[in-house]
């Protein structure tokens, strides 16, 4: 079949972007980062807004192994929008600290590339190549401040980590290639449907080291240890990064993967991610309660919320195509409202840490005072994650979970919701620092500067208005689900799974 | 008024919170007026609506309830739908939210003189007015879950409002982290609901559930988990610890928030969902002990509470577990009469209590009071008839409502639950007249608070004399000729039911009892503690120490929820942490690296060998998986 480039148009201007943010700099050492930064941002921008050309049903597929449907321009928009933020994070953050910043602002592109790739994948090898290209762009950006021992270890941390993760998800992917000759998903469903019984055992243990890879991806209980240092460690924006984009990349991958060509043999694997959903969030949560340093803690929540998240993907193994679907769109939902939430959070967070340098919760003390602005984006992001209603969190986690209640998980949705429970008490910890303790002497009221004044002020906005008002941020998830379950899909090239016997 | 438009009853306090919340502190005396304007305008509206809610009352032979709803969002080939539901039920809690809301607004305005954020606090008591009043006219589950936490969130503001206290913000804490369990169990309950019949809609679940369209053992899921809910709003035990605490907060708000209102949420979904926990297996009698042991237990610890709040606070929690006590009855109409009745009966001593506070510059223990009817005459004179009214005397208020409890729980469960239910009355009487006897008459045990006693001014005292006059009246409707007066169908029994009207008659083999018992409770308090003399009362506590430190320790509530807290929940999380941190140990790796220089540091890194700690961790992790996954396949 014909190759069809015009499917990569948007990729094209963001590595298009990420190739003239580097040469910049080499052309011009003296450039100011910060102009980097906004460039950035703007190629994000023109990224995203290309990307909704692509809205609608035409499913555009390129040689089999990648597919523009409306999943992956959801990932599209919400990766660009991730970039879009993080840059304009970075632009006073990096400027500060570090004297080349190209390769950041670069690679920072490669990695939203990345991450649209692997929700775009059809294939396991090409899956695996866009999560290399997110996990390496990541390594570097982890350990960027290369002047800061902690950055520096982090990185190395994540580095050996991921290589080990990415090992076993290379294992497992040879194992089901081996049961079922091809790469192709399509494929790969088709003959999992129909393999016979003595292909048990490898089939189960490649799942199980399929669902390593991911959950170190995710950084799902017990493969999320890496994530607190590499949090901690990581420049604040990265770290924001991380949080959002990385998690969202690993759940697209999942979708496609667990709805499709893995489907087929969800007795196999499905209790495994209700078990890891269960350990997760229960993990996550309790230990965020010991926490003192705020990166810390974000990470530990992070991981309370992958719990939650997971359990929507329990919940395509147990129930039909039908709670299949409302549960992914559910997931979709929360990822949006999650995303706007920690960009929020971490606006706001590394706003206050250009001004004072701190990033510890009792740093935290008397922010209410000193930057009321900042405490109230803090507020609303901490709320939307304890899910109180009329934030973000609220909203999406009842629809996730709404969706997600079968017979089989009403006990994990039930811990789901106790968890949340739990949750607030440490969000309550850190905004006693921020509200009820004076500011440190010689702390003084300050402003915050027009861009993550406005960053912080759009993110907060839509944190509520996707809490009080879900319905149009639903009806786009739903669309975006509709692929994944063949809903409106006619026009499937089905020449393509051919291609691949 | 078309009571389609009830929304806007909540809808201007709502307007009105944000306006004071932003422009408050720059409007002369923080904008005190409009907050008394905006519950003001809600209480007119209210009688606006009623008239027009009666005659499709009446036009619909007594079934119809009226709803309006709008659509919120459609979700798949789900609608999402928010509206209002308006029916006797919701009528009786207008009326009681509303007429209280007002009376403590404008009592607020003299007690909260001079406080800083002052502007703030009215602020809050709007937005909770506001949530309230969603709360008890929201159509679905979804509208009153977050009514329901907004009322909890404007609780943890006021309780908090003196913030500058540590005991108010550990309080504030408390009460919030309290409910918010109970809430677990009500979001759990309404997911539960929303799985077995799709909809969020009341009248629906119920419909649904009466049709036996809900499997038995979701059924008894669901009601249990929404009881839940139910108990740790309405303070019953084992949550009951919040509620003493919780009068760290301005005494306004106690009255409002604490004993009139938000309090009666619980027993407010109770009897909403009344008819699906009537369904469910066992949950009446279940909802019945809870709300006996809940009136018999904290009637005791009432007795050795020496601060007048927290006697009043006791109180109300027990007066909240008859309520419950109604409702497992099956009596919607005892426990919603109850209900108004104790509403204004409680409101009334908190907010006499309030005045005494200011009357006597900040005094709330009883130690220290004493003899000051004569300095206060309005305020001691309504809480002495309140003191009688909440006792249960005829033809005070609240003997009407707990005559219709008595009748109802004896007809349900016989004498067992009449004798328990009466024993609580009696106690109550004992302790109110105890707290009277010792705040209001006798010798002031300290001259100095007695000599700068005086009575507080009108804004003040205006609400107590309009709530004593409730408090004396306002059982009366009862009677089907004061309803009919009143332009009703009848008495509250013929409006207020769940299955059929009925209209009320005075059974003297139980009003005589119930008499008795009221003043017996009260005869025995006055003996006890006649003319403010402690003696007999010490004489007594000496007699039964162990019983008497038991009391005084609140039967060790708060120490055994601390112990389980500090053992369980944080020694558990403590322990995974640990864990956690033995395989990833950030101080040392972190601190080290610090010390040392980089090149150190890396060394250092794999020399520590945590690194294949953390790779363990992901190959156990692995292992363990696929040899369950083996094992789960045979």
């Amino acid at each position: 079949m014909e190759r069809d480039y015009t499917l990569f148009i948007p990729e094209f201007i963001a590595a298009g972007g990420a190739v003239l943010v580097l040469a910049a700099e080499l052309i011009y050492p003296k450039v100011r980062k910060d102009y980097l930064a906004y460039f950035t941002a703007a190629v994000a921008l023109a990224w995203g807004i290309s990307a909704l050309f692509y809205i609608g049903n035409t499913v555009g597929n390129f040689q089999g192994v990648i597919q523009t449907d409306n999943f992956t321009t959801f990932f599209r928009l919400l990766g660009s929008g991730i970039v879009f933020v993080v840059a304009l994070l970075s632009a006073q953050y990096m400027n500060r600290r570090t004297k080349t910043a190209g390769e950041y602002y670069g690679l920072l592109l490669l990695a939203g590339i990345g991450m649209v790739y692997m929700a775009a994948a059809r294939e396991l090898i090409t899956a695996y190549i866009a999560l290399e290209l997110l996990s390496f762009s990541l390594y570097v950006l982890v350990g960027y401040l290369t002047k800061d021992n902690l950055s520096t270890e982090a990185s190395l941390k994540y580095i050996l980590l991921g290589a080990f993760s990415s090992a076993m998800f290379l294992y497992g992917m040879s194992l089901v290639y081996g049961i079922t000759g091809t790469t192709y998903y399509d494929g790969i469903g088709a003959a999992l449907a129909d393999r016979s019984g003595d292909t048990d055992t490898a089939a189960v243990v490649g799942f199980m080291l399929i669902l390593a890879g991911v959950g170190f991806k995710v950084s799902a209980a017990p493969f999320h240890m890496w994530a607190p240092d590499a949090y901690e460690g990581a420049p604040l924006p990265i770290t924001a990064f991380l949080s959002t984009a990385s998690k969202a990349a690993g759940f697209a991958l999942i979708l496609r993967l667990f709805t499709g060509p893995l489907a087929a043999n969800a007795d196999d694997w499905k209790w495994a991610i209700a078990a890891l959903a269960a350990i997760t969030m229960t993990a996550g949560n309790l230990i965020a309660i010991q926490q003192k340093n705020l990166k810390r803690l974000v990470a530990y929540s992070s991981i309370g919320q992958v719990g939650y998240m997971l359990v929507v993907i329990a919940a395509i193994g147990y129930g039909d195509r039908d709670t299949a679907q409302n549960a992914s769109t559910g997931l979709l939902l929360h990822m949006v409202g999650y995303v706007c939430s920690t960009l929020a959070l971490f606006t706001a967070l590394t706003a206050y840490y250009n001004r004072t340098g701190k990033d510890t919760i009792a740093g935290l003390r008397g922010m209410a005072e000193t930057q009321p602005f900042l405490a109230t984006i803090v507020t609303v992001s901490l709320f939307s994650f304890a899910g109180l209603p009329f934030f973000a969190g609220f909203t999406t986690k009842l629809f996730m979970f709404q969706g997600s209640v079968t017979d089989g998980l009403l006990w994990l949705v039930a811990l789901a919701v106790a968890n949340s429970f739990v949750s607030l008490y440490y969000y309550l910890m850190v905004l006693r620092q921020v509200y009820l303790f004076d500011p440190e002497p010689g702390m003084s009221r300050f402003s915050v500067g027009p861009v993550l004044w406005v960053t912080g002020a759009a993110l907060t906005l839509g944190v509520i208005f996707i809490g009080v008002y879900p319905g149009p941020v639903f009806e786009g998830a739903e669309r975006a689900t509709d692929p994944l379950f063949g809903v409106g899909v006619d026009a499937v090239d089905h020449a393509a799974m051919d291609h691949s016997h | 008024m078309n009571p389609e438009y009830s929304w806007l009853l909540a809808a201007i306090p709502a307007a009105m919170f944000f306006v004071i919340a932003f422009a408050g502190r720059y409007l002369p005396r923080g904008g005190d007026y409009l907050g008394v304007a905006a519950t003001g305008a809600s209480f007119v509206l209210f009688f606006a609506l009623l008239p027009d809610f009666l005659d499709v009352f009446d036009a619909e032979a007594h079934v119809l309830a009226v709803a309006g709803s709008i659509e919120w969002s459609t979700i798949g080939d789900f609608e999402l739908r928010m509206g209002v539901f308006v029916d006797p039920v919701t009528v009786v809690m207008f009326a009681v939210v509303t007429t209280v809301a007002l009376m403590v607004n404008i009592f607020s305005i003299g007690y909260m003189k001079g406080e800083p954020r002052y502007y703030w606090f009215f602020a809050v008591l709007q937005l909770f007015v506001a949530s309230m009043l969603m709360l008890v006219m929201a159509d679905n589950l979804l509208l009153l879950y977050i009514s329901w936490e907004l009322v909890g969130v404007c609780s943890f503001l006021l309780i908090g409002f003196y913030w500058e206290k540590r005991s108010a913000t550990e309080a504030a804490k408390k009460a919030f982290i309290t409910t918010r369990v109970g809430d677990v169990g009500l979001l759990i309950g309404i997911l539960v609901f929303w799985k077995e019949t799709n909809t969020f809609n009341i009248q629906e679940i119920i419909h649904m559930a009466e049709g036996g369209q809900i499997s038995e053992t979701y059924l008894f899921v669901g009601s249990i988990c929404m009881f839940l809910g139910a108990m740790g709003k309405s303070a019953q035990v084992p949550f009951h610890v919040w509620l003493p605490d919780a009068m760290e907060g301005p005494t306004p708000v106690s009255a409002l928030i604490h004993a009139a209102t938000m309090v009666v949420a619980g027993v407010y979904l109770t009897a909403r969902m009344l008819p699906v926990f009537a369904v469910a297996d066992h949950m009446l009698l279940i909802i019945t002990i809870v709300g006996l042991t809940t009136a018999l237990l904290t009637s005791a610890i009432a007795f050795a509470q020496t601060d007048i709040k927290k006697v009043l606070a006791y109180s109300t929690v027990g007066k909240l577990g008859l309520m419950f006590v109604a409702l497992g009855s099956g009596s919607v109409t005892a426990a919603m009469f109850l209900l108004m009745t104790h509403a204004f009966v409680k409101a009334l001593l908190f907010l006499g209590s309030g005045s005494v506070i200011l009357g006597t510059h900040h005094n709330q223990e009883m130690d220290k009071l004493g003899g000051i009817w004569k300095k206060m005459p309005i305020t001691g004179t309504t809480f002495f008839v309140a003191t009688l009214a909440l006792a249960g005397l005829p033809p005070l208020a609240m003997f009407w409502s707990e005559d219709e409890l008595f009748a109802a729980a004896k007809d349900e469960w016989g004498l067992w639950a009449l004798a328990l239910a009466m024993l609580a009355v009696f106690a109550t009487g004992i302790f109110m007249v105890r707290l009277f006897i010792r705040t209001f008459t006798g010798q002031p045990r300290d001259p100095h608070v007695y000599e700068h006693t005086r009575e507080t001014p009108a804004v003040m005292t205006g609400p107590l004399v309009f709530l004593c006059v409730l408090s004396v009246l306002s059982g009366l409707v009862v009677f089907h000729g004061v309803g009919t007066a009143l332009g009703f169908p009848g008495g509250i029994s013929e409006f207020v039911f769940q299955h059929e009207p009925h209209r009320y008659e005075i059974d003297w083999a139980l009003a005589i009892p119930s008499v008795l018992v009221a003043l017996a409770g009260v005869a025995i308090g006055a003996f006890v503690y006649w003319g403010n003399d402690l003696r007999r009362s010490t004489a007594l506590a000496n007699a039964q120490p162990r019983a008497y430190d038991l009391i005084r320790n609140k039967f060790y509530f708060d120490e055994a929820y601390q112990y389980v807290i500090d053992r369980g929940v944080l020694g558990f999380s403590y322990l995974t942490s640990w864990f956690d941190r033995y395989v990833v140990n950030d101080t040392g790796v972190n601190g080290s690296a610090e010390v040392t220089g980089y090149a150190g540091s890396v060394l250092k890194l794999f020399q520590t060998g945590r690194l294949p700690n953390y790779a363990m961790a992901i190959a156990v992790g692995v292992i363990g998986l696929a040899l369950a996954g083996l094992w789960l396949r045979g």
